[in-house]
């Protein structure tokens, strides 16, 4: 409680009410103490809303399972549980899935880093006829489903020998996490004057060097906030890996962690541990870089 | 004297060409990846919305005109998946709309602890699809989830709420809005930080109650940024599928079967690819025509009518 009033204090001081008439002043700070207590409350709430499913995702992880089926689970995480935790978690191949994961989200990134920035580059730095229906492609794969796209590339993998395939699943998550990378790198690109390769190429230095050697170190911290999104995409995808992975080797997180839906063998602790160690690197790097990555999103509304 | 001329103009065109052509260079490769793995397949999907290809056969079927289209709109399932598309969609949207731009007001002023308290209101849109349906899937749990725990200590009984016709819609509803609103929040917070200082202090002078402050100032000034978020989240909630499927399955009884399930469930429930491409085609077709609007209008508005 004692936070809360400095929270309130420091607000105060932030926003003074100066040039008021002094007799005003005091009702106005008796509404403002008001108003910002309401403030208080609604984003204690509302973090209370957005931070519990992550808690409780938690706290099951941690409750024992005599607890979980009778329903009388505790509310709030046995932490000293810890140590079984980790031996739950040894009942599911969650390391093996984990490792797909991190094959398929490697290799959505590397594409989509390298072809994005080809594509930003040229959208950035050249007028060219074409150069308007090529960004409203782009945007275009905001609108497509994964699903509409299903069973068409299903057929063609066949055929390609890509199904089961990890690389295969590679091509298919790029598809969509390329679009976004490209309008991140565009923006930043952007912003960065002609001029400096300009007196690069006076020097003969060919363009895609200038784009290699030049642009792409400027813009390092945009570069990041793409290649965490690709890679989450690849991360995360479901659909796609659900459909052309028949193989259990091959499964990553997302199918691992969907075929525990509805059936009742693995312990909730367990599969909720599971679905906590897949999560947490999601979180942290996200919370990095999101202010770029819904730059990237708005900007190829905006601009495409 | 000529041929060093002549070699000039040589010169010369070979950089023209090099300039003319370096753009499509550049371009090529991105683009032949994006027509191999999502154009070509998104045209062909519509294609077969015009054929009776089947599961077994998935590259042997025969143009059949608009068959497809003919049985499945005198189907009920689609009117059933229309109406929940839209109610879907109108659910995550206003959701959305309104704690996104709620939660961005809140933390738009500097205090202590803001940046732990926006770590926390984001974190709905960094959770993977799948790990939100597991982690909701358990909240709603009819025997032992947490929700009808609560509800239940504050006398508003339990509930199935995944498998109860009038109630799954309104849970996945719930789920979405989760993972969405994040997004809102930081758009809209981008927005109101662009929000020039002088234009709120000189609104704070006039001594403006916060509501019409808020109409008055800050709305108009947001107000593209809302707009574009609306579009992103019409589009996106019309393709989303994971945590609905993980969810409920579309069930009960087809009631949160927007038409991304029920293009899943035609082909790998039905084998019927041919009628799968057309819940996809309707659905791509209200997608882009939400989007053409979309641009018309602002395009209306940015350049004065």
């Amino acid at each position: 409680m004692a936070s809360s009033t400095e929270v309130i204090v420091s607000e105060d001081v932030a926003a003074p009410s100066t040039g008021a008439p002094a007799a005003a002043r005091g009702s106005r700070r008796g509404r403002s103490r008001l108003k910002l207590a309401s403030r208080y409350v609604v984003v204690l709430v509302m973090m209370g809303l957005a931070g519990f499913p992550v808690y409780w995702m938690l706290n099951t992880a941690l409750a024992t399972n005599a607890e979980l089926y009778a329903g009388t689970q505790s509310w709030w995480p046995h932490f000293e549980d810890l140590g079984s935790l980790f031996h739950q978690l040894g009942r599911v191949p969650l390391w093996r899935w984990l490792g797909n994961s991190a094959f398929i989200a490697m290799g959505t990134t590397v594409l989509s880093l390298v072809l994005g920035s080809l594509a930003g580059y040229a959208l950035s730095r050249f007028r060219f006829r074409g150069k308007g229906p090529i960004g409203f492609l782009l945007f275009i794969t905001q609108v497509l489903p994964e699903a509409l796209i299903l069973v068409p590339l299903y057929a063609l993998f066949i055929s390609l020998g890509l199904l089961n395939n990890l690389w295969g699943l590679v091509l298919a998550d790029a598809g969509f996490s390329l679009p976004v990378a490209t309008f991140i790198l565009k923006t930043a690109m952007d912003r960065i004057p002609h001029e400096i390769e300009e007196s690069a190429q006076l020097d003969g230095c060919p363009r895609i060097s200038a784009l290699t050697m030049i642009i792409l170190p400027i813009i390092a911290p945009s570069i990041a906030a793409a290649a965490v999104l690709s890679f989450f995409a690849g991360w995360n995808e479901y659909l796609y890996a659900n459909t052309f992975l028949s193989d259990q080797g091959h499964w990553p997180a997302s199918v691992g962690l969907a075929s525990f839906i509805g059936q009742n063998e693995t312990p909730m602790s367990a599969i909720m541990g599971s679905a906590l160690v897949f999560t947490i690197p999601a979180i942290v790097f996200f919370l990095l870089v999101q202010r770029k990555i819904v730059a990237g999103l708005t900007v190829g509304a905006v601009k495409g | 004297m000529s041929h060093a001329l002549a070699t000039g103009a040589a010169s010369t065109r070979r950089r023209r060409i090099a300039r003319f052509s370096a753009p499509y260079l550049f371009v090529a490769v991105p683009l032949v990846y994006m027509t191999v793995v999502v154009f070509y397949p998104a045209a062909r999907e519509v294609w077969l919305s015009f054929t009776n290809t089947k599961l077994s056969r998935p590259n042997g079927g025969h143009f059949v005109g608009t068959d497809n289209y003919a049985r499945i709109f005198g189907s009920d399932l689609l009117w059933t998946s229309l109406l929940t598309t839209v109610l879907y969609v109108l659910g995550v949207v206003a959701g959305c709309l309104v704690l996104g731009t709620l939660a961005a007001l809140a933390v738009d002023r500097p205090f202590r602890g803001r940046a732990l308290v926006r770590g926390v209101l984001a974190f709905g849109w960094a959770v993977p699809g799948v790990a939100t349906a597991l982690a909701w899937s358990w909240i709603f749990n009819s025997q032992t989830g947490v929700l009808n725990r609560i509800t239940g200590a504050l006398g508003l009984g339990t509930h199935d709420w995944l498998s109860n016709q009038e109630l799954a819609l309104p849970s996945v509803i719930a789920a979405t809005v989760w993972q969405y609103t994040p997004f809102v929040m930081l758009v809209v917070l981008a927005a109101l930080q662009s929000v020039p200082p002088e234009v709120r202090e000189a609104s704070h002078v006039d001594g403006a109650d916060a509501l019409s402050r808020f109409r008055a100032v800050t709305l108009p000034h947001i107000l593209p940024a809302i707009r574009l978020v609306a579009l992103l989240l019409v589009v996106w909630s019309m393709r989303l599928f994971e945590i609905i499927y993980l969810l409920t399955g579309g069930g009960p009884l087809n009631r949160t079967s927007t038409l991304v399930v029920s293009l899943e469930l035609q082909a790998f429930e039905n084998y019927d690819l041919g009628g799968a491409a057309t819940y996809g085609v309707v659905g791509l077709v209200i997608s882009l025509a939400v989007t053409v609007v979309y641009f018309v209008v602002e395009r209306r508005s940015t350049h004065g009518v």
